[in-house]
């Protein structure tokens, strides 16, 4: 058996969203007047044209730091490797002739697609040798381009000559540690 | 044999034993560092304290015989508080240099550090520096501030190969690790001083920053450099092979093995390898697929009227047995076995200790195979000889004369070769040779049958060359036309290396 339920037309129930309604366009354009005679108070950006800078602490594109001495300050122990959850970093550790320095890396990669930008690489680093910096646009055209290497990560023009490190061997040697 | 109680267990051991013996057999946890089984007994690292029948005193377990009825244990109060304070003073000077050391991961320092360690350092003086990155030779670097002065080293050029080359200089803090003069450290055996070493303070040269040591998977092999066939574990990783090391064996090697042995994985990567089957014609090498390399065998094999095998102790028992079968089967022809060998001077030669002359891990496995074996002039009158090279050529010269001179013959050879031997630079194949790339010792399970005739089991571990075929596989292959690929082996016998380290050191 079949029963038909006979559908409720219009009551003051089903009419009663077009208050809400008016009410919200109301909202919009009222801030829309608003806004177009106060528009240096917009908090909306005209990206790409202007950019947010976000602050110092936030875990956006890998920097490699340096030494004083403009060298690299990674010591390839591939720590950050280990702890990358996203197994993205490459590094090929080798000899240096400075006996003081011993071990460096000839070749370091971060494959960015694969990063999950979760700052464990940071973390796992004894000497502060790998920070998240707050550049965050990784657009580009080219695939290849999303492995970032030691040039892009420590000298690209973006740092302007490069973040120093605050582990130094030869303070922490005088120290005596 | 006495009975005692250790950490509440009984444990029998056999009448001068030590303490720390009886701990071990019963694989109770001590820490220890200046203690080996291999070397005698030195007390000088204060770690392995134990409690002794509630005596006032602590006792080191390394130098102290157990007697009958003795309660031991390391597991009050008072014993651990030794170890902290012992673990204080070897870290006193001990630089921080985990991050640059090929030792971290494992490491005895670092282990006991997690167990008993301070964490904060009570020290107002400033480290002693030392000397590093010293290089003793041609396999070894020390870096003498990592050293813990265990004497471990000093101990195995003394007792093992009595070439007394190390030694501590200077007193106190200032005392050091180190040859007289800065002579090299060069004996046949000296890499093992890296293994027994308890902390970073020697090195390997060859391994030295190539991986770090938690990449590394291990396998249990036999080392084929030589008829004594000590017992090694190869580790590796996706990238390829890293290092060699002994494992204890009481009946072959002890607890060494030479380091000509540890060089072996070289020929087994990928670089230095043939990787696929290539056919020669008028000089060049092409490339051919299994199935028609295959009918090409087959085709020279029932053309060919003397076939002949020129081949040297370097395979597995399995494989012996599978030529051997392969020829009773081929009843029509005359199938002559040249046996080579290749320094019939110094074959019998010994060092004494572990290295022997004869560079073939399965001498006695050829010779028990059953061959009868022909002279080696009936090569040059063959028409198709049958040649599974010896993994590494460059120990094989005259092999590879004799290559040449077959060649020069205009001799047809199928070659089961480990190293690309198309790039050899003097030979001129003859027309039709075929190239096909063989598994190493370390890529295929079977036995070797060492200079003793104890026989020893290979574990298969990582394929590096996925067309490289075994001797038996490719007669197999011959002999019905194709080649399928065996099932992939359920169970690797491939080992986590951290569970390991612990027994290395
Ligand atoms: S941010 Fe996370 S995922 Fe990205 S490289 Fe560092 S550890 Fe790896
Ligand atoms: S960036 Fe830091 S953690 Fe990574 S390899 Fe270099 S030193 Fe080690
Ligand atoms: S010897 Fe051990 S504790 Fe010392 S630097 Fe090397 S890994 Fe670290
Ligand atoms: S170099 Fe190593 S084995 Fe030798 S005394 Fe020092 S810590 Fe011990
Ligand atoms: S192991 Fe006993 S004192 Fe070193």
């Amino acid at each position: 058996m079949v029963t038909v339920k006979k559908v409720q037309r219009r009551n003051l129930q089903t009419q009663s969203y077009i208050p809400s309604l008016l009410k919200g366009l109301g909202f919009t354009f009222s801030k829309m007047i608003k806004n177009l005679f106060n528009q240096d108070k917009m908090p909306t950006l005209n990206y790409p044209e202007e950019k947010y800078d976000y602050s110092p602490r936030f875990k956006g594109n890998h920097v490699l730091t340096v030494k004083k001495d403009g060298a690299l300050r990674c010591t390839a122990c591939m720590l950050c490797a280990t702890n990358c959850p996203a197994d993205c970093i490459n590094i090929v550790a080798s000899e240096h002739t400075d006996p003081a320095v011993e071990k460096f890396p000839i070749h370091y990669e971060i494959d960015v697609l694969r990063c999950v930008y979760c700052g464990f690489c940071e973390e796992a680093c004894p000497v502060d040798a790998i920070r998240m910096g707050p550049e965050w646009q990784t657009a580009g055209v080219n695939g290849s381009v999303f492995n970032y290497d030691i040039k892009e990560l420590a000298h690209r023009p973006g740092l302007k000559g490069g973040a120093v490190s605050r582990v130094d061997d030869l303070e922490r040697h005088k120290a005596g540690i | 044999m006495f009975k005692c109680t250790i950490n509440g267990h009984e444990v029998e051991v056999p009448e001068g034993a030590s303490v720390i013996e009886a701990f071990k057999l019963l694989k109770e946890d001590i820490a220890h560092y200046c203690w080996h089984p291999g070397l005698s007994i030195a007390g000088v690292c204060r770690l392995c304290m134990v409690q002794i029948d509630d005596g006032p005193r602590l006792h080191i377990a390394c130098n102290t015989l157990v007697k009958d009825g003795m309660k031991i244990t390391n597991q009050t109060e008072v014993v651990k508080e030794a170890v902290r304070w012992g673990m204080d003073f070897h870290l006193i000077n001990h630089p921080l240099d985990c991050p640059i050391c090929d030792q971290a991961g494992e490491c005895g320092l670092q282990e006991q550090y997690m167990k008993y360690g301070q964490y904060d350092s009570s020290m107002a003086e400033k480290k002693v520096k030392k000397r590093k990155v010293v290089d003793l030779g041609e396999r070894v670097v020390l870096d003498s501030e990592r050293c813990i002065l265990c004497s471990r080293c000093v101990r195995f050029t003394d007792e093992v190969t009595k070439t007394n080359e190390l030694g501590i200089f200077n007193r106190g803090d200032h005392s050091e690790i180190g040859t007289f003069e800065d002579q090299p450290l060069d004996n046949k055996y000296s890499l093992n001083t890296v293994d027994i070493c308890p902390v970073g303070a020697l090195t390997s040269k060859d391994f030295r920053f190539q991986q770090r040591v938690w990449y590394l998977k291990d396998t249990d092999s036999i080392c084929t450099g030589c008829s004594t066939g000590c017992s090694i574990k190869v580790y590796h990783n996706k990238e390829g092979l890293f290092r060699v090391k002994p494992v204890f064996n009481e009946k072959v090697n002890g607890h060494w093995m030479c380091d000509e042995g540890r060089d072996l994985y070289k020929h087994v990567n990928a670089p230095v390898r043939l990787k696929q089957i290539l056919k020669s014609v008028g000089n060049e090498w092409f490339p051919l697929g299994l199935e028609r390399a295959l009918d090409h065998l087959n085709e020279a094999f029932s053309k060919a009227e003397n076939i002949s095998v020129l081949i040297t102790a370097q395979h597995t028992v399995e494989e012996y047995k599978a030529l051997k079968n392969w020829a009773q089967q081929l009843q029509d022809k005359t199938i002559n076995f040249v046996y080579w060998k290749n320094n019939p001077e110094s074959f019998d030669s010994f060092d004494g200790l572990l290295i022997r002359g004869d560079k073939n891990p399965n001498t006695k496995g050829l010779l028990e195979a059953g061959f009868e074996f022909a002279d080696a002039s009936v090569l040059d009158s063959s028409d198709l000889v049958l040649a599974p090279m010896p993994e590494n050529p460059a120990v094989y010269p005259k092999y590879m004369e004799k290559l040449e001179q077959l060649s020069k013959l205009q001799t047809q050879l199928c070659l089961l070769s480990v190293s690309n031997i198309t790039q050899h630079e003097t030979i001129n194949f003859a027309d039709g040779t075929l190239a096909i790339p063989m598994k190493t010792a370390f890529e295929k399970a079977g036995h070797f049958i060492n200079h003793q005739g104890l026989t020893q089991k290979i574990h298969k571990g990582r394929v590096i060359v996925k067309a490289a075929l075994g001797l038996d596989e490719l007669l197999q292959a011959i002999k019905i036309g194709k080649w399928i690929q065996p099932q992939l082996l359920k169970s690797r016998k491939t080992n986590e290396s951290s569970k390991v380290s612990g027994e290395l050191w």
